[in-house]
C-alpha cells in the first residue's frame, strides 16, 4: 500500500499544516497567505479527485506565479520576513506533489522550519503551547506512516506520550546547553513590534480624553522590601522647556560633569527591572537610581538611558535611594528650569502673589499652592474639555478639569512665576502588585507626570500635585474607584456572587500575569549571561562541569526513561509466578498459550484435554500454584516440590 | 538462551546474518536487536541542525527549545524503536517440499509475549512482509524463498524490523533457523511417451503388452477423464487434447534412470520426475529405479514422494 496516498495520512498532514500556517497570517502578505491556503485547498480537494491535481508543467507555472509573487512583495533574499515566506511557498508547493513517503517526510520538516519561524515574530506562551500542539499533529503524522494501519487517534496519543518523555530532556539541555551569542554581523534586521509608550513631550491643554491602554511596560521584582506606593515614581523624560501649551526635554544634556555629586540615604531598593519592547531608549528606574550596569547610563536629568537596541525585551539590575539629595543647581539648569515662554498674566501674577509666593520660602508657597489645589474647586478627571488658547490659564481659573498633566503643568509654571527652579517629570507612578509572583506591573495606564522643584540645601525634590486633588491616585494606584469618578464607568452595586466572581476572575488573571512574567523571565531571556548567573548559582561555573552535568543529566533521564519504558518485562517477580512462567514458556512448546485473563486452573483443564497422559502432573502443578500463589498457609517446600514437578515435566 | 563467545560478539555477520542457525524458539532481546538511524533520521538531524543555526543567528529561546525538543525525541525514539521489536518470540513451523524453480514456503511463527502492541513489523525472507501483532496475541506467516536446485533448501536470514513509531530509526533482527526444505527436480518440459518396459523388469505375472505409456494426443472429446487433458497444450493456447494412454489401467510401466533419455544426469531425473507426476496423474503404477534405489511398482502418493525424495537427493 503506497501510504503517499492514505486518505488519512493526507487529511491529517494537511490540517496539521493547515493549522502551522495560521497564525502567520499578521506577518506574511494577504497575497502569500492566500495562495498558500489555495494550494492546500486545491491538494485537500485531490484527495478525493486524483485527477485535479496538476500535472509536471501546470506544477512549473505555479512555482513561478509562487516566485513572482514573492518576489513582488519582498525585495529581500535573506531575513526573517523574506525566509519565512519563502519557506511557506516550498511548503505550499511542495503539497501539490506528494508521490512517495519521502515527499511527506520533506513536508513534515519542512512544516517542523515554519512553525519554528511563528517564534521569530511571537513568543508568547500561549504561542508556544499552540506550535507544541501543531508539532505533535506533525509527529502524529509520522507515527501514521509508520504504522501498518494508521489510526490517527492511536497516533495522536503516541505523540503526545513521546513529547512527554522528551520533554524533561529538551529541559536538561536548554538549560546547560552552552549558549554563545551570535556575533554582531550575524543578527538580521529583526523588528519587534514595538510599542509606542510615554511620549517626550507633553500638551495637557490638546488632550481631552486619556487613554487607559492596559498594555504592559514593564515588570519589577524586587529583592528584600517592596516600596510603600506613594514612592513608586519610576522615572521618565523630564520636560523643562516650554512653549506655554507644550512641554519640551531639553536638547542638551551632557553637562553632568559640572553638576554636583548627590548624596544618598535610607535604605536602598534593589530589583530586576524587566523591560517590555520600546520605541525609545528610556528605562524607568525608581527614583533615584543609583547602581546600574551598562549599556545603561543616567543623564543629567537623573533619567536612565540604555544604548543597546530598546525593541527586545530586556532585563536590568537596578538599585535606588528614595532618600537623595542632589546638591547645588548648576546655571544651566537654574536657567532651563526657570525659563518662561513671554510674561505671565496678570491675573497669573495676582494668584502667585495671593499664595505668598513672591515674599515668602518657596517650601511656604508650595504649601500654600497644594492647599489652594485642594480647597478651591479643583477637579481630577481623565476626560478634561480642551484648552487651546492659554490652557494654564484656562485651567487654572475656568476648567479646573484635569489629570495629572494638567496639575503638572499649571504647578511648574507657578513655580517659574515666583522664581524657583521647577520643572515636569513624566513617568510611571505606582504598579499592580501580583501577589502570587511577588512582583509589580506597570501598565500604560500608569503613566504620570509630576513636578520637580530645587530647594536650597535640598537639591531637586519631587512634588507630586496630583496627590493634594487625589490622592487615592498615588496611594492606590489608577483602579476601578478612579474610573468610577472621573464618569468612565457607572457605577452598580454588585451583588456578592458577581463581587465573589470578580475577586476570583482577578486572583485568576493575577495568576496568568505571574505565569507571563516567568516565561518571560526564565525562557525568552534565558541567554548566555542569565545562563552564566544561574548556573553559577547552583555551582556549576565553567564549560567543563557544564557539559559534565549536561553528560550526567542526559544519561539518568535515559536511565530513568529506559527502565520506564522496559519494565513490562521485570513485572510479576513472585517466585512462583517466575515458576509458573517458566511452566507457561514449557507448555508454548507444545502450542498451548495461556490466554491473557485466563485463570491457572481453566489453563490447566486445557492443557489435560490436549495431553490426557501428562493430566496427574498438571493437576498438581496447576494445586500447588494455586496454594502458594492465592492460599494463605504454604511453605518454601511447596515451592520447591513446584520447580520440581515443573522441571520433570 | 546459549552464550556468545568473545569472538562470536564481534562478528560483524551478527548485524546482517544474524547468530548461528538454531532450531527453537528465538527470543529478541538486545543482543540480536540492532538500531540505525534511516536516511529519514539522518535528515531529521539536519533539520535540528538547522533550526538550532537559526536559534543562534536570531538569538531566539523558543527555537532553541523547539530544537531541543526535536533532538530529545529524536533520542528517545532510539528507545521505542527497541520497544517494538523486544520481547517477540519467533519460532520455525513445518514447511512443504517444492520443485526447483518454485517458491518455498517457510511458515513462521512470531508471539508477542508482552503488552506492547506492535503497530508495524517487517518480515523478509526475500520479500518483505508487514503485520500487526496486537498484545499477548500470536500469528503465523509464510515467507517464500525461490529455489532453483534440487536437493536440499536452505532458507536465509529472516529478517524482522520495523520503523516505528517516528521513521527515524530502524530496529531490525536478523534470525537464522535452521530452515531446510525438500527440492525436487524441475519437471521436463516436453512430453515424452512412457518408456517402454525392458524386459530385465518383466516379471511373471506382468502383462508383456501392456505398456501403460503415453502413446500420443488426440482432440478432447467429450468424457475424457480430466486428469488426461494436456494441460500446457491448453494453456499456450494450442486447444483442448487429451493425453492417449497405450494399454489399460491396470497395467504398470517402469521408470529406469539408465533407459531415461537426456544429455546428463539433471535432465534425465527432470525428465524421471515429469514421468513420475503423470503416472501419478494417470494412475499408472509405477516402478522406480535409480542407481541405489529400487521400488516395485505401485501406487499412491507415498510411493510418489518417495520416489521424488530419492530423485531430490540423487
Amino acid at each position: 500500500m503506497n501510504r503517499a496516498q492514505n486518505k488519512n495520512i493526507l487529511i491529517f498532514l494537511l490540517a496539521s499544516i493547515g493549522l502551522i500556517v495560521l497564525p502567520h497570517f499578521e506577518h506574511i502578505p494577504n497575497a502569500v497567505f492566500a495562495f498558500f491556503y489555495l494550494l492546500l485547498i486545491w491538494r485537500l480537494i485531490g484527495i478525493w479527485k486524483q485527477n485535479w491535481l496538476p500535472n509536471k508543467l501546470c506544477l512549473f507555472i505555479l512555482t513561478v506565479c509562487g516566485l513572482a509573487l514573492l518576489y513582488s512583495q519582498y525585495q529581500g533574499v535573506l531575513g526573517r520576513d523574506a525566509g519565512t515566506r519563502l519557506f511557506i511557498m516550498a511548503l505550499g508547493l511542495k503539497l501539490l506533489e506528494i508521490k512517495s513517503e519521502r515527499d511527506l517526510y520533506v513536508i513534515t520538516y519542512l512544516a517542523f522550519i515554519v512553525a519554528a519561524s511563528q517564534f521569530l515574530y511571537e513568543q508568547s506562551l500561549l504561542m508556544a503551547a499552540y506550535i507544541l500542539f501543531v508539532c505533535s499533529a506533525l509527529l502524529a503524522t509520522l507515527i501514521c506512516i509508520n504504522s501498518c494501519k494508521p489510526n490517527p487517534v492511536v497516533a495522536i496519543k503516541t505523540a503526545g506520550l513521546i513529547i512527554i518523555q522528551a520533554l524533561p530532556m529538551a529541559v536538561v539541555l536548554f538549560v546547560l546547553f552552552p549558549r554563545v551569542e551570535a556575533p554582531k554581523w550575524m543578527f538580521f534586521n529583526e523588528q519587534y513590534q514595538a510599542k509606542t509608550g510615554l511620549s517626550d513631550n507633553m500638551e495637557p491643554g490638546s488632550i481631552s480624553d486619556l487613554g487607559m491602554s492596559d498594555e504592559l511596560v514593564f515588570r519589577v521584582k524586587f529583592i528584600g522590601k517592596l516600596p510603600p506606593p506613594r514612592e513608586r515614581y519610576w522615572r521618565g523624560p523630564v520636560l523643562s522647556y516650554t512653549d506655554g501649551k507644550k512641554w519640551t526635554q531639553i536638547k542638551k544634556l551632557n553637562f553632568s560633569h559640572y553638576m554636583d555629586k548627590p548624596v544618598f540615604n535610607g535604605t536602598p531598593y534593589q530589583y530586576t527591572l524587566l523591560m517590555e519592547p520600546q520605541d525609545k531608549h528610556w528605562v524607568f528606574a525608581l527614583e533615584l537610581p543609583v547602581e546600574f550596569t551598562s549599556p545603561v547610563s543616567r543623564n543629567a536629568n537623573y533619567q536612565l538611558i540604555t544604548s543597546d537596541t530598546p525593541d527586545k525585551r530586556t532585563e536590568y539590575n537596578i538599585t535606588s535611594y528614595p532618600n537623595y539629595n542632589t546638591g547645588f543647581i548648576t546655571r544651566t539648569e537654574f536657567k532651563d528650569a526657570t525659563q518662561l515662554p513671554n510674561k505671565p498674566s496678570d491675573k497669573i501674577t495676582q494668584l502667585v502673589k495671593q499664595l505668598q509666593g513672591f515674599d515668602s520660602t518657596p517650601e511656604n508657597f508650595i504649601t500654600q499652592l497644594l492647599t489652594h489645589f485642594r480647597k478651591e474647586d479643583f477637579h481630577y478627571t481623565l476626560t478634561p474639555p480642551l484648552m487651546e488658547e492659554n490652557p494654564i490659564e484656562t485651567f487654572l481659573f475656568k476648567t479646573r478639569y484635569g489629570f495629572c498633566s494638567h496639575y503638572a503643568a499649571a504647578f511648574v509654571y507657578l513655580m517659574r512665576v515666583a522664581h524657583i527652579p521647577a520643572r515636569v517629570v513624566t513617568g510611571y507612578q505606582g504598579g499592580e502588585y501580583n501577589k502570587i509572583g511577588h512582583f509589580l506591573e506597570i501598565r500604560q495606564a500608569d503613566a504620570h507626570a509630576w513636578a520637580e522643584v530645587w530647594l536650597e540645601n535640598k537639591g531637586w525634590v519631587r512634588i507630586d500635585p496630583t496627590a493634594a486633588i487625589a490622592p487615592e491616585r498615588i496611594e492606590q494606584n489608577i483602579n476601578i474607584d478612579q474610573l468610577i469618578a472621573s464618569g468612565i464607568i457607572n457605577y452598580v452595586p454588585l451583588s456578592e456572587n458577581a463581587q465573589q466572581t470578580l475577586d476570583w476572575l482577578k486572583q485568576s488573571q493575577q495568576l496568568w500575569h505571574n505565569l507571563d512574567y516567568s516565561w518571560q523571565r526564565w525562557v525568552i531571556n534565558y541567554d548566555n549571561k542569565h545562563q552564566a548567573i544561574f548556573l553559577s548559582s547552583i555551582c556549576i561555573d565553567d564549560l567543563k562541569a557544564m557539559l559534565y552535568w549536561l553528560a550526567g543529566l542526559i544519561g539518568s533521564i535515559t536511565a530513568l526513561l529506559s527502565w520506564l519504558l522496559l519494565y513490562e518485562k521485570r513485572k510479576n517477580i513472585l517466585p512462583e509466578m517466575q515458576i509458573y512462567q517458566y511452566f507457561c514458556k514449557k507448555m508454548l512448546k507444545h502450542g498451548l498459550v495461556k490466554a491473557k485473563g485466563e485463570g491457572a486452573k481453566d489453563f490447566g483443564d486445557r492443557i489435560i484435554i490436549e495431553h490426557p497422559e501428562k493430566s496427574i502432573a498438571i493437576r498438581k502443578i496447576t494445586d500447588l500454584f494455586i496454594k502458594i500463589h492465592y492460599g494463605k498457609y504454604s511453605t518454601s517446600d511447596d515451592l520447591k516440590a513446584l520447580k520440581q514437578l515443573i522441571k520433570h515435566l | 538462551m546459549t552464550q556468545l563467545s568473545l569472538k562470536e560478539r564481534f562478528q560483524l555477520s551478527r548485524f546482517f546474518k544474524g547468530e548461528k542457525a538454531i532450531n527453537e524458539p528465538v527470543t529478541l532481546n538486545h543482543r540480536r536487536i540492532f538500531i540505525l538511524p534511516t536516511y529519514r533520521g539522518l535528515n531529521f538531524a539536519l533539520l535540528i541542525a538547522l533550526l538550532l543555526l537559526i536559534a543562534f543567528v536570531y538569538n531566539n529561546n523558543l527555537i532553541y527549545l523547539l530544537a531541543f525538543l526535536l533532538a530529545s525525541l529524536f533520542f528517545i525514539s532510539i528507545l521505542h524503536s527497541y520497544k517494538t521489536l523486544a520481547g517477540l518470540i519467533l519460532n520455525v513451523g513445518h514447511n512443504n517440499a517444492v520443485f526447483a524453480g518454485e517458491a518455498a514456503g517457510f511458515t513462521v511463527h512470531i508471539n508477542n509475549p508482552l503488552d506492547i502492541e506492535r503497530y508495524n513489523l517487517q518480515i523478509k525472507l526475500e520479500q518483505t512482509q508487514s503485520l500487526t501483532l496486537k498484545p499477548y496475541s500470536k500469528t503465523s506467516i509464510i515467507l517464500y524463498s525461490f529455489t532453483t536446485k534440487r536437493g536440499w533448501h536452505k532458507a536465509g536470514t529472516v529478517t524482522i524490523s520495523s520503523t516505528y513509531p517516528l521513521g527515524l530509526f530502524r530496529a531490525w533482527s536478523p534470525v537464522q533457523f535452521k530452515l531446510k526444505t525438500l527440492v525436487y527436480p524441475k519437471p521436463a518440459n516436453h512430453e515424452l511417451p512412457f518408456p517402454q518396459t525392458p524386459n530385465a523388469f518383466v516379471q511373471q505375472g506382468f502383462n508383456q503388452k501392456g505398456a501403460d505409456d503415453f502413446s500420443g494426443l488426440t482432440e478432447y472429446h467429450a468424457g475424457d477423464p480430466i486428469k488426461h487433458i494436456h494441460w500446457k497444450a491448453f494453456a499456450r493456447g494450442q486447444g483442448l487434447y487429451s493425453k492417449n494412454y497405450g494399454g489399460n489401467h491396470s497395467t504398470e510401466i517402469w521408470l529406469d534412470y539408465a533407459s531415461t533419455p537426456g544429455h546428463d544426469t539433471e535432465q534425465r531425473l527432470s525428465q524421471l520426475c515429469r514421468w513420475v507426476i503423470d503416472a501419478e496423474q494417470a494412475d499408472i503404477p509405477f516402478g522406480f529405479s535409480i542407481p541405489g534405489l529400487k521400488r516395485l511398482p505401485a501406487q499412491g502418493l507415498n510411493h510418489t514422494q518417495k520416489c521424488l525424495e530419492a530423485l531430490a537427493l540423487f
